[in-house]
């Protein structure tokens, strides 16, 4: 990875090992020292305690979720903002990455525009390359190849979101997950984020192979509704759908409003 | 560390293999030729936006490499570029300038505009200073209006209401200057725009076969590809060639019979697994 803005040489590595283990992070920020050495060396017990505290980041990051339909895929997320004075509509916490491709994320913003901005720049240089439209498996992979990478180079941490990635291209419709490790999961639904073992319950119980994208817009109005502190609305949820149109959209609070009434 | 010398650091670009390539043409080697669209394309701006035309034909010197190729370029929905010189430049540089403006309206969530095209494609093209020889007319029509450009080889533009580049350029220039004129409607700017691109292609060399338009309006693209075919290709015969035996005379024959080389061995243990 060629654009780490800090290398040591190896002799400060060892007399800063034993520091750099014993570093605890707080779930909100990751408190890194002046140039610590904050690479990430195994642990006797074989776990990577860096990617376990992104981990945690993650999990107490804003609910969302993702369900793939039988003609498409949503995914929908919490939008909760620090104070009612934060202008709604400059957040947009759904972004595209290639017209028929989305992605949704739990855990820290600014992680999520870095990989955002690496993943699209990546699209473009597969279709300059190959002259094809990116399939979603290969953007998956290269944007968990991206975040590995940030596990296993000098100066730098994991990133500390998990992405939940939507398209439609020629194999139909997938969901995916990809988590600070690097590693992608595909799922027919899934969720991340501070509700997650409800949430997934829930959409345990109510998935069906079957299901049309706007049985699953309503679930996934429901999921998020079960786990909401106070009163969901069309401002602070955001939901992205992509059909067998394959142009991936979010949707505008009028239309979220619609869904809301039809779930009511 | 044993191995190679390092050589100073050189900016740019790498001239070494000219003075091989020097030595290999002093000793008779022909070197090839690129590519090069010899070409007529053209621009105008009408009352709702732009029309762009271009020929179809690419030439490798005096030999015609592509009878029907695509000259006008996409750039962004809103956003075409006719292209001349070589054919390699003017692709990869289009391409790369439509690749940086998609990562652009990504980031800023709008619709691109003609004249941060115009920007990228001259910085590219001043940065290789004339080497990558590509000139352009450029047109579409953003939130500021409709917009034409011509971009020269070395980075310079124009921005015009009426525009022709290519080989094919004084042909069609004289057909805009006696006739364009403010305030066109759509169906007169693509009948001057295809006559000025007829007039390259019977009057210049360089440029042949068919008229493509391109009218781009607010809100709407429309690609006429091979708008007109003024140049049908005329086969020696629809029905096909007959050769019927005795029409040829035979001067000599000889047979010779193939030996045959193949022996089957009777017996013999079967392969094993």
């Amino acid at each position: 990875m060629g654009d780490s803005q800090y290398s040591f040489s190896l002799t400060t590595f060892r007399s800063q090992l034993s520091l750099s283990l014993s570093l605890s992070l707080s779930a909100e920020t990751y408190r890194q020292d002046d140039f610590k050495w904050v690479s990430v060396p195994c642990s006797p017990s074989g776990k990577l305690v860096q990617i376990e505290h992104a981990l945690t980041a993650v999990g107490s990051g804003q609910t969302s979720l993702g369900i793939k339909a039988s003609n498409g895929v949503v995914i929908a997320t919490e939008k909760k903002l620090p104070s009612i004075l934060v202008d709604e509509t400059s957040v947009q916490k759904i972004q595209a990455l290639t017209p028929n491709i989305g992605v949704v994320y739990s855990g820290m913003g600014p992680d999520f525009r870095v990989l955002v901005r690496k993943s699209r720049k990546q699209a473009q240089q597969y279709y300059l390359l190959y002259k094809e439209t990116i399939p979603v498996t290969q953007l998956v992979r290269e944007t968990a190849a991206v975040m590995q990478e940030f596990t296993q180079s000098g100066g730098v941490r994991p990133f500390g979101v998990s992405l939940l990635i939507a398209g439609y291209d020629d194999n139909g419709p997938q969901l995916y997950q990809v988590d600070p490790s690097g590693s992608y999961f595909s799922w027919k639904a899934s969720a991340m984020g501070k509700n997650v073992s409800n949430a997934k319950t829930f959409l345990e119980k109510r998935y069906t192979e079957d299901m049309e994208l706007d049985d699953a817009i309503h679930t996934a109005i429901l999921t998020l509704k079960e786990g909401y502190e106070g009163q969901i609305s069309s401002n602070n949820i955001e939901i992205g759908i992509i059909r067998s149109d394959r142009e991936f959209r979010v949707l505008s609070p009028a239309e979220i409003k619609d869904f809301l009434e039809e779930v009511e | 560390m044993t191995g190679s010398m390092d050589l100073p650091a050189k900016g740019g670009f790498d001239f070494d293999l000219c003075r091989r390539n020097n030595m290999l043409e002093k000793n008779g080697l022909k070197l090839p030729g690129f590519l090069k669209t010899g070409t007529t394309i053209v621009g105008l701006v009408f009352q709702d936006g732009v029309v762009l035309g271009a020929d179809t034909r690419a030439t490798e010197g005096p030999i015609v490499a592509d009878k029907n190729c695509e000259k006008i370029h996409f750039m962004a929905p809103n956003i075409y570029c006719c292209g001349a010189g070589t054919a390699a430049d003017t692709e990869a540089v289009t391409d790369m300038v439509s690749s940086q403006l998609q990562l652009h309206r990504y980031a800023t969530g709008r619709e691109s505009r003609v004249i941060t095209a115009l920007t990228l494609l001259k910085s590219h093209l001043f940065r290789y200073q004339g080497h990558v020889s590509a000139a352009l007319v450029l047109g579409g029509v953003d939130c500021t209006g409709p917009h034409l450009h011509t971009v020269y080889p070395h980075g310079s533009t124009d921005t015009l209401p009426f525009a022709t580049m290519g080989s094919g350029s004084l042909a069609a220039m004289s057909v805009f200057e006696s006739r364009f004129k403010e305030g066109l409607t759509r169906e007169e700017g693509i009948e001057l725009v295809s006559d000025a691109i007829r007039a390259g292609i019977f009057n210049d060399l360089g440029s042949g076969s068919n008229v493509d338009v391109c009218v781009i309006t607010k809100g709407k693209t429309e690609y006429l590809r091979n708008h007109q075919l003024p140049n049908p290709r005329t086969y020696a015969s629809s029905k096909g060639f007959s050769f019927t035996k005795g029409q040829t005379e035979v001067l000599s024959t000889k047979i010779i019979p193939l030996k045959q080389k193949v022996e089957v061995a009777e017996g013999g243990d079967a392969m094993e697994e």
